[in-house]
C-alpha cells in the first residue's frame, strides 16, 4: 500500500476551528500526524503589553471563547498577585459562581458539537438550547452573551441583580434532569459505544509525559482538579468530588465531563446560598487611581501618570473546563504589564495527538479529536 | 516543599551552576541557574525532586538580555515549582527541555518564535503560529505594533 | 372526468381515442383497449411544455428578460442561501448557536454545508489572519457563481479588537469582496439572521 499525507483542515467539519491536522496514512490506518496551528494567531501577548491591566480583560474573552470568565478569572488572578492587591471575600465567591456557570455552558458547548461528529443531530439541538439558558444568567449580570468583560482588578464589576438568585436556582433544577437525557441519548445508545469505546487511549503516565491535564487526565484515572489540590478564589469552601472515569478514552472523557457539570451544579448551590446571606462590596477600596474603579472611567490624567508601583510577578493557575490554564504577568511598575503569558490546556492537548490517534482509522478522528474539545482561540491566542 | 529544601538537594548536585532558591508566592520556590546546567537540573528536579509535569515554559525580553521560564507540577507533592535562567541577548540559546519532558516540545517552538531563544537539540525547531519564514520575533521589546493608520496603506498587499 | 368504474359500465364510442385525450373530455372506453395513466400524463406533459415555453417566450419578449427571468432566479436564490461551515473565532460560536433551537435560521432556507462547492455565501466569523489568507480566497474561489460573502462581527469588518496587532488582516474586505457587514464583537444571533435577511434584500434587487 502507499502512503501519503492528508490535510484535515483549516476548514473541515472535524476542526471545530481553524486548524489543519496533517495526518499520513496507509489506506485506512493513521501511521502519522502533525497538527498545524496558528491559523489563529492573534497576538494576544503581545497587544497585552500595549493595555492597561483591565483593558486585558476584553482580549481574555476572546482569548477562549467558550470559557469567556474562565479565563478573565486566570488572569485577575495572576494580575493581582503581580499587583498586590486582594479582592473582597464576596467577589471571589462570585467570580467563583462565573466559572462554575461556564464550566457547564462550556461542557455543554462542547457537547453540542462532539455529538455532531458521531453522527447524532438531536443532541446538538437540545445542547444550545439548554446553553443559551446559562447565557442568559450571564446576561442578566454582566449584558453581554459571551464576551463578558466582567472581572476587573480587585474584584468584579458590579454586583449581581437581586432576582439573579432565584433565576439561577430555577436554571439549576432545569438542567439537573436535562443531564439524564444526554446521558440518555448517548450512553444509552449503541451507535455511541460502537463509535467512542476504546479510542484515543491515552494512558496517565503518558498524560503526564505529554503535559495533557482536564477531563482527559481524569479520564485516565488520575485525580488531579486544581480545585483541589491547589484551591484559588474559595475553592478550599465549597464541598465537591473529583469527576474520574478509567479506559482514558473517549468515553470516558465524556463521562468525566458530564460529572464534572453534575459537580458544578453541587458548588454552585452552595455558592449561591452563601451569595444570598453575605452582602457586600465586590471591589476591593484603595485601588491604585490609575487601574479604575467600576463604572467611573479612567481619567486622562490616569493614562499619564506612571506611579511607582511596586514590582511583582504574578502566577495563576486554574482548572479551566478544558484543562489546567496557567497566567504569568510580569509588572514592571508601570500601569501596563511588562509581558503576559499563558498557558493553554488544549495547546498541550493537541501536542501529544500523535500519541491518541496513530493506529487508529481516519473515520476515528471526528470522535478523538471532538473528545479532547478543541478551543483554538486559546491555543493560538 | 520550602525554597530552603530546594536548596539543601539542589546544590550539591548543581555547584556553582546553581544561582539561587528564591520564594514565591504560591509556588515551592523560584530556581535561578546558569543555562550549562539546564539538563542536569531538569533531571534532578524530574526525578530527585518528583516534578514529573512540565507545563510551561516561556519567555521574557529584557532589552539587554532575555529570560526562559520553566514551570513544573509535582503530583504527590502537589505543587508547582518556577525555573528560570537568563540568556544574552547576543546569543539566545538554551538547551532543549525536550528530551526530559517531552511536553516541552510546542512549548519551546512558541518561545522560540515568538521571543527568539533558540533551543539546542530541540527535536523539531519549525515555526507553530506565525507563518514558515516569518521573520520577526513579535515579543521582543524592538518590535512594535502597527498604529491604526499605518494599517490602510500596509494592508493592500495580500 | 369518470371513475375507471363507471368507464367499464359505459359503452365505447366508435371515434379512435387520440383526439379526445385533451382535459375535460370524456376518455376512451371499454372495448377500446384502455390508455395507462403514465402515457396520459405523458401526453398532456407533451402538450403543456411547448404551449408553456411559447407563452413564456412571448412573455419575455414582450416583458424583457430582466423582469421574468431574473426575478425567478433571484427567487431561488434568496430563499437557499448555503454558507460555507467553518468556524474562524468566538462569531462562530454564535453563528452556531443561531442553527440551535432558539433561533433556528433554517428557516430562512439557510443550511451550512461542509463543501465550498455546495455553498453560495461565506459568513466570515471571526478574526482572519494572513496564516490563513490565501486559504480564505482559495475557498472563495471555489465556491460556485453566483455567491456572497457576509462579513460577521467586528474582527471580520475591520479587525476590531486585534487591529493593530502583527498577524491580523484588518478586514476581510481586503481580501473577497464583502456584501453585507454584521457589527457586533460578537454579533447576537438576532443580528446574524438580520444579516442574512439584509442579504436576502439585496438579492431581491440584483438585476443581473
Amino acid at each position: 500500500m502507499s502512503e501519503m499525507w492528508i490535510n484535515m483542515g483549516p476548514q473541515h467539519p472535524m476542526t471545530h476551528g481553524l486548524w489543519n491536522l496533517r495526518v499520513k496514512i496507509d489506506g485506512e490506518r493513521i501511521l502519522d500526524v502533525d497538527p498545524e496551528m496558528g491559523y489563529l494567531h492573534r497576538g494576544i501577548e503581545k497587544i497585552s503589553e500595549d493595555r492597561h491591566y483591565n483593558e486585558v480583560v476584553t482580549l481574555m474573552d476572546r482569548s477562549c471563547y467558550v470559557a469567556g470568565l474562565n479565563w478573565e478569572h486566570l488572569y485577575i488572578l495572576a494580575s493581582e498577585q503581580a499587583l498586590h492587591i486582594s479582592p473582597p471575600e464576596r467577589a471571589e465567591y462570585i467570580r467563583m459562581m462565573c466559572a462554575e456557570f461556564q464550566r457547564i455552558g462550556s461542557h455543554i458547548m462542547w457537547y453540542a458539537a462532539f455529538v455532531q461528529d458521531i453522527g447524532l443531530m438531536t443532541p446538538f439541538l437540545y445542547g444550545m438550547r439548554d446553553r443559551d439558558l446559562v447565557l442568559d444568567l450571564f446576561q442578566s449580570f454582566t449584558g453581554a452573551r459571551m464576551t463578558y468583560e466582567y472581572m476587573r482588578v480587585g474584584g468584579v464589576r458590579n454586583d449581581l441583580p437581586p432576582p439573579f438568585l432565584a433565576q439561577a436556582r430555577k436554571v439549576l433544577d432545569w438542567l439537573v434532569p436535562r443531564f439524564k437525557e444526554y446521558d440518555e441519548l448517548c450512553i444509552g445508545s449503541d451507535i455511541f459505544h460502537k463509535r467512542c469505546d476504546n479510542l484515543g487511549v491515552l494512558s496517565a503516565s503518558e498524560c503526564v509525559r505529554h503535559g495533557v491535564t482536564g477531563p482527559m487526565l481524569r479520564s485516565a484515572g488520575l485525580k488531579r482538579d486544581l480545585r483541589k489540590d491547589r484551591p484559588y478564589s474559595m475553592y478550599r469552601d465549597v464541598d465537591f468530588d473529583v469527576a474520574l472515569a478509567d479506559g482514558a478514552d473517549v468515553t470516558g472523557r465524556y463521562l468525566v465531563r458530564m460529572e464534572e457539570m453534575r459537580q458544578s451544579i453541587r458548588i454552585l448551590r452552595q455558592v449561591l446560598d452563601w451569595l444570598e446571606h453575605h452582602p457586600g462590596p465586590v471591589m476591593a477600596d484603595q485601588l491604585p487611581r490609575w487601574l479604575g474603579a467600576p463604572y467611573a472611567p479612567v481619567g486622562k490624567e490616569g493614562y499619564v501618570l506612571k506611579r511607582n508601583y511596586a514590582k511583582g510577578v504574578g502566577f495563576s493557575s486554574i482548572e479551566e473546563p478544558h484543562g489546567e490554564a496557567q497566567a504569568y504577568v510580569v509588572n514592571e511598575g508601570s500601569e501596563r504589564p511588562y509581558r503576559v503569558k499563558f498557558r493553554s490546556p488544549v495547546f498541550a492537548n493537541i501536542s501529544a495527538a500523535r500519541q491518541y490517534l496513530v493506529g487508529y482509522r481516519v473515520a476515528d478522528i471526528p470522535p478523538i479529536m471532538g473528545s479532547v474539545d478543541p478551543c483554538i482561540g486559546e491555543v493560538d491566542r | 516543599m520550602q525554597p530552603d529544601d530546594l536548596a539543601r538537594t539542589l546544590s550539591p548536585k548543581l555547584g556553582d551552576l546553581l544561582l539561587g532558591v528564591e520564594p514565591f508566592e504560591g509556588m515551592a520556590g523560584r530556581v535561578r541557574f546558569r543555562r550549562e546546567g539546564a539538563l542536569d537540573l531538569f533531571r534532578v528536579v524530574r526525578d530527585d525532586l518528583s516534578f514529573t509535569h512540565l507545563s510551561m515554559v516561556g519567555g521574557v525580553d529584557w532589552v539587554d538580555h532575555r529570560e526562559v521560564f520553566y514551570v513544573a507540577w509535582s503530583d504527590s507533592l502537589r505543587q508547582y515549582l518556577l525555573l528560570s535562567t537568563d540568556v544574552p541577548a547576543e546569543d539566545p540559546r538554551v538547551e532543549s527541555a525536550s528530551s526530559v519532558w517531552p511536553s516541552a516540545n510546542w512549548h519551546e517552538r512558541e518561545t522560540w518564535e515568538l521571543v527568539g531563544v533558540s533551543f539546542d537539540h530541540h527535536p523539531d525547531l519549525r515555526h507553530l503560529l506565525t507563518p514558515d519564514g516569518y521573520a520577526f520575533h513579535p515579543l521582543l521589546r524592538s518590535f512594535k505594533l502597527h498604529e491604526p493608520e499605518e494599517l490602510e496603506v500596509k494592508s493592500r498587499h495580500v | 372526468m369518470t371513475t375507471p368504474a363507471a368507464r367499464t359500465a359505459t359503452p365505447a364510442p366508435s371515434e379512435s381515442p387520440a383526439g379526445d385525450l385533451a382535459l375535460g373530455k370524456e376518455l376512451p372506453m371499454a372495448d377500446q383497449p384502455a390508455v395507462p395513466f403514465v402515457e396520459i400524463e405523458t401526453l398532456r406533459v407533451k402538450e403543456f411544455i411547448p404551449a408553456a415555453k411559447e407563452a413564456l417566450s412571448s412573455l419575455v419578449a414582450e416583458q424583457g428578460q430582466a423582469r421574468v427571468i431574473r426575478p425567478v432566479f433571484n427567487w431561488a436564490g434568496r430563499n437557499s442561501l448555503f454558507p460555507l461551515h467553518w468556524g474562524l473565532a468566538c462569531c462562530a460560536i454564535e453563528f452556531a448557536a443561531g442553527f440551535g433551537a432558539r433561533w433556528d435560521a433554517e428557516r430562512f432556507g439557510v443550511v451550512p454545508r461542509s463543501s465550498p462547492r455546495q455553498a453560495d455565501l461565506m459568513i466570515v466569523n471571526g478574526t482572519v489572519t494572513w496564516k490563513v489568507a490565501h486559504k480564505l480566497i482559495t475557498l472563495y474561489e471555489q465556491m460556485a457563481e453566483p455567491k456572497w460573502v457576509i462579513a460577521m462581527g467586528n474582527c471580520a469588518t475591520g479587525g476590531g479588537p486585534f487591529r493593530t496587532a502583527y498577524s491580523v488582516v484588518p478586514g476581510v474586505d481586503k481580501l473577497v469582496p464583502v456584501d453585507v457587514y454584521i457589527a457586533g464583537c460578537p454579533p447576537r444571533p438576532e443580528a446574524m439572521l438580520d444579516g442574512i435577511l439584509k442579504l436576502e434584500q439585496l438579492i431581491r434587487e440584483r438585476k443581473e
